[in-house]
């Protein structure tokens, strides 16, 4: 019972199937989520991963095919058109293109939602100008959206969604048409909204540096499915899955690294006492001085050719890419034993690369 | 003036009355057509596949309903619907007995036409509102026709200046109204001062509705 409670939304076994001239596309397979209350739950996936699809089953904007969707208790499929529009407002949501009425003024907008309620005119506007301050855009209020910049439309966005006081704020994307200065700016919004009214907040993106910034849980999704979750943390410094990690070396720059690398070093040229190694520190493991430590006990040369340290959910990663010259079968197994304290290894050889693991 | 158009002169108050009757053919066919395919357009938005109230037969319905009667010449129309029209005034002559062809004649092209502003609303809009738990009716009101307003009143233009066109074709079956005297009096007796005057009046009409629109839009668009 109290695990239930803590969810604010519980999705079972979701399937969605488009029916497209005699041809069916599975966009969401199968799919189990829980997302806890007050948490920031990342979705991250490539585009056409089944993203969107999945989080437009919570409000019901788009119906599954198969399988339960229970928020805040209520299994909303089982509401009549009417609980489920109020249902809806407890649910808000912000897109990527901002989606605002271009005939309303931004204080149009932010009043929207509370057309139609009991709420008196006085009210409304009051409450409309309260949201545009927490915003940070009250000077705007008269001012039309197309006057706006990105950023602008997307906090007008959000005020809008906070209109009807929701419980759980959906993004679609909300900072992919942003620049990253502006990205920064309204993740750090959406972060300060989740502790300050404890709003349950579910993100989805396909930038790695989106779900770092903020999210304490992802769930990686790849053609339909849900292929690894769990926390920020864990996800991304010990990726299971090949898109995982692509996803991590992508926006740690380590990948555009190795293409680097290799477009300049023949890995076939090296000596028989060479090797290119990637290295990967986690937590405390980034503070000790494992390469010089060892490149002394062991006698090896370490040639840096690429390194970045990096925080995910407050915890340090550290990537390093190096051309190791010395007594490698030594060296090698020495340094395996330093997996339990977080430092990972992988010898890149010109078969690992091409078979797609720095893919 | 008497040596430039006598004709014309010679029927001064006829002219007044016909150019009061095209008016009036005009607006009282515009506001039922307006009605009528305001209705017929948001029907069709909603109804249509993906549309907030997908409903496929009626869609198909109405589409073809609409097809249909745009594509009947209008000089038929006016006399295929006459037993309606019969039925409806009582007679088949006359101004208000024009009305009936010329509503039929208008509203599926109106409907056409509102359907197609509609359809320029940005969807992610009506999506927006559909996921803050706006109803249906809300949706209509609120965001369809309040969003695609200027475009709505831009094509309301188009169609009350085809309208203005219609109601002189409905003077070959003696409704009256300026048609009417260009045709049966102006060309029927060789008097080219009246059907040229009748022209002049018609344009004087048409420009004045697009600079009354035009304005209108520029008061609405202010985004």
């Amino acid at each position: 019972m109290s695990e239930q409670v803590a969810n604010a939304i519980e999705l079972k076994d979701i399937s969605v199937t488009f029916h497209n001239s005699d041809q069916a596309i599975e966009a969401v397979k199968h799919v189990d989520l829980q997302i806890k209350r007050g948490d920031i739950y990342g979705i991250i996936g490539y585009s056409g991963a089944g993203k969107s699809t999945l989080v437009r089953v919570i409000n019901l904007l788009q119906k599954p095919t198969g399988g339960k969707v229970i928020v805040n208790h209520q299994e909303i499929q089982q509401l009549k058109p009417v609980e489920l529009r109020q249902a809806r407002k407890k649910v808000s949501m912000i897109f990527q293109h901002f989606n605002l009425m271009k005939s309303r003024t931004v204080q149009g907008n932010v009043e929207y939602p509370l057309l139609g309620t009991k709420i008196s005119k006085r009210e409304r506007r009051e409450k409309a100008q309260r949201l545009l301050k927490l915003v940070g855009l009250s000077e705007y209020a008269e001012t039309y959206p197309s006057r706006l910049s990105g950023g602008q439309k997307q906090r007008v966005a959000i005020a809008r969604a906070l209109a009807s006081d929701p419980e759980i704020l959906i993004s679609d994307e909300a900072t992919s048409a942003l620049d990253p200065k502006t990205t920064k700016s309204i993740l750090t919004l959406l972060k300060q909204l989740n502790q300050d009214l404890g709003l349950t907040i579910v993100l989805i993106t396909h930038e790695m540096q989106v779900i770092k910034t903020i999210c304490h849980n992802v769930a990686v999704m790849d053609a339909g499915e849900i292929i690894e979750r769990g926390s920020v943390a864990k996800v991304f410094t010990e990726p299971q899955q090949k898109l995982t990690n692509d996803f991590v070396e992508t926006s740690t720059n380590v990948k555009e690294a190795i293409e680097r690398i290799t477009s300049t070093i023949q890995i076939s040229d090296f000596a028989a006492n060479q090797e290119l190694m990637y290295f990967n520190f986690i937590g405390n493991s980034t503070k000790q001085g494992v390469v010089s430590e060892f490149s002394q006990k062991y006698g090896v040369d370490v040639n840096i050719l690429f390194a970045n340290i990096d925080q995910i959910d407050g915890e340090n990663v550290g990537y390093m890419i190096a051309i190791i010259t010395g007594d490698l079968d030594v060296f090698n197994d020495a340094i395996e034993m330093l997996r339990p304290e977080g430092v990972k290894t992988r010898i890149l050889t010109n078969e690992t690369l091409q078979g797609g693991d720095g893919r | 003036m008497n040596a430039i158009m006598p004709n014309v002169m010679a029927m001064k108050g006829q002219f007044v009355q016909a150019t009061w009757e095209t008016i009036y053919m005009t607006l009282a066919s515009a506001v039922i057509s307006a009605v009528l395919g305001l209705l017929f357009g948001v029907l069709l938005v909603i109804t249509q596949p993906g549309g907030i109230l997908e409903d496929k037969v009626t869609y198909s319905v109405l589409d073809k309903v609409v097809n249909l009667l745009r594509s009947i010449p209008f000089i038929i129309l006016l006399a295929v619907i006459s037993p309606l029209t019969k039925f409806l005034v009582g007679t088949t002559v006359g101004t208000t007995a024009s009305l009936v062809p010329l509503i039929f004649g208008i509203f599926p092209f109106y409907a056409r036409q509102v359907q197609n502003a509609l359809l320029d609303v940005d969807h992610g809009v009506i999506e927006a509102a559909e996921s803050m738990g706006s109803s249906p009716t809300e949706i209509i009101f609120r965001i369809y026709l309040r969003e695609g307003l200027a475009d709505i009143i831009r094509v309301s233009i188009v169609t009350i200046i085809s309208l203005i066109g219609l109601t002189t074709m409905a003077g070959a079956i003696g409704s009256g109204g300026l048609g009417d005297v260009a045709i049966n009096i102006g060309y029927a007796r060789f008097e080219n001062d009246i059907t040229f005057t009748a022209m002049i009046i018609i344009l004087i009409m048409v420009f004045a509705v697009q600079l009354i629109g035009d304005w209108i839009v520029r008061r609405v668009e202010r985004y």
